[in-house]
């Protein structure tokens, strides 16, 4: 029963309990919503400390109302492309204490698509070897198709198609 | 014409090169039943009758020359279930019977053809 007694109703009620409280007054939607573009050079030095990043490293994003205001245009690198032996604080996500998120963090996880990938083959080769593979086979098709196989029978002899004979002839 | 398969890849090359002297598959035989034949051919005889087909509900496809042996070993089958084995005469005899039918096709299709060969050399003859 002990487990269960922090968990009723009046319990959740009581403005210190932890979670609730943290929840409701500090992650509402507008607590992750970026601050403004920051046009002079006080908002940009303000906007670089708010995500803790030096001044040189601070660069947001075009002010082109894609709505992402301040937050930071942060370098394109997927989880896969990041050290694995450093000795991250979240190994993990390969993420430290408050390192900040890049924009796009759902899509280049380690999990996700890996966009600084170097492939064995170039991109424009494997169109190449795809468009050729397959051009190849249609046209390896198109021949075929003109000189299908087929066993030598004639139509499929049906009564209700009318009269068919045999080879043998008629004696008389 | 050749015994085993070999025939099926040179009917497609044929069909391709000579598509007047070569018939395709599944044709309908465009001469004369009774051409080279004095007197005539046999008729083929259908033994089922149309009210024997409906009444076991024979699917259309099957209701061709062989339409009496496929009712005889189905009925069998039913009678004998679960010992169908019993019913190997009657299979033996039904396959059979198809393997007739579509060995008539095979001789209708090169007295087919071989018909269309003779046309075309009797028109360069007239020439």
């Amino acid at each position: 029963m002990s487990l269960i007694r922090p968990l009723t109703i009046s319990r959740l009620c009581i403005k210190n309990h932890g979670i609730l409280y943290t929840a409701v007054r500090n992650h509402w939607n507008k607590d992750f919503k970026p601050g403004e573009f920051p046009k002079t050079p006080e908002q940009r030095a303000l906007a670089a400390e708010k995500y803790q990043l030096v001044s040189e490293d601070y660069k947001p994003y075009p002010n082109d109302g894609s709505g992402l205001g301040d937050y930071p245009d942060l370098p394109m690198e997927s989880g896969e492309s990041k050290d694995p032996f450093y000795p991250w604080d979240n190994p993990e996500l390969k993420r430290n204490f408050n390192e900040p998120l890049h924009a796009d963090v759902d899509m280049i996880g380690e999990d996700r698509y890996d966009v600084t990938a170097r492939h064995r083959v170039p991109v424009w080769l494997q169109y190449v070897q795809f468009f050729a593979w397959m051009g190849g086979a249609f046209v390896l098709y198109y021949i075929a198709d003109k000189m299908k196989w087929f066993l030598a029978a004639a139509e499929k002899q049906y009564p209700r198609n009318g009269k068919h004979y045999t080879f043998e002839p008629k004696e008389e | 014409m050749g015994n085993g398969f070999g025939h099926v890849p040179s009917n497609g090359w044929e069909h391709y090169r000579h598509p007047e002297i070569t018939p395709g598959p599944n044709e309908k035989p465009t001469f004369d039943t009774d051409l080279g034949f004095p007197n005539g051919r046999k008729e083929r005889v259908m033994v089922a009758t149309e009210e024997e087909m409906r009444s076991a509900k024979l699917a259309l496809k099957d209701r061709d020359y062989c339409a009496h042996l496929l009712l005889e070993f189905r009925s069998c089958r039913r009678e004998n279930w679960p010992w169908v084995v019993k019913c190997q005469h009657e299979k033996h005899a039904y396959l059979n019977c198809q393997y007739d039918d579509f060995l008539l096709r095979m001789k209708e299709y090169e007295r087919e053809r071989r018909l269309r060969v003779r046309q075309q050399r009797q028109g360069i003859e007239a020439a």
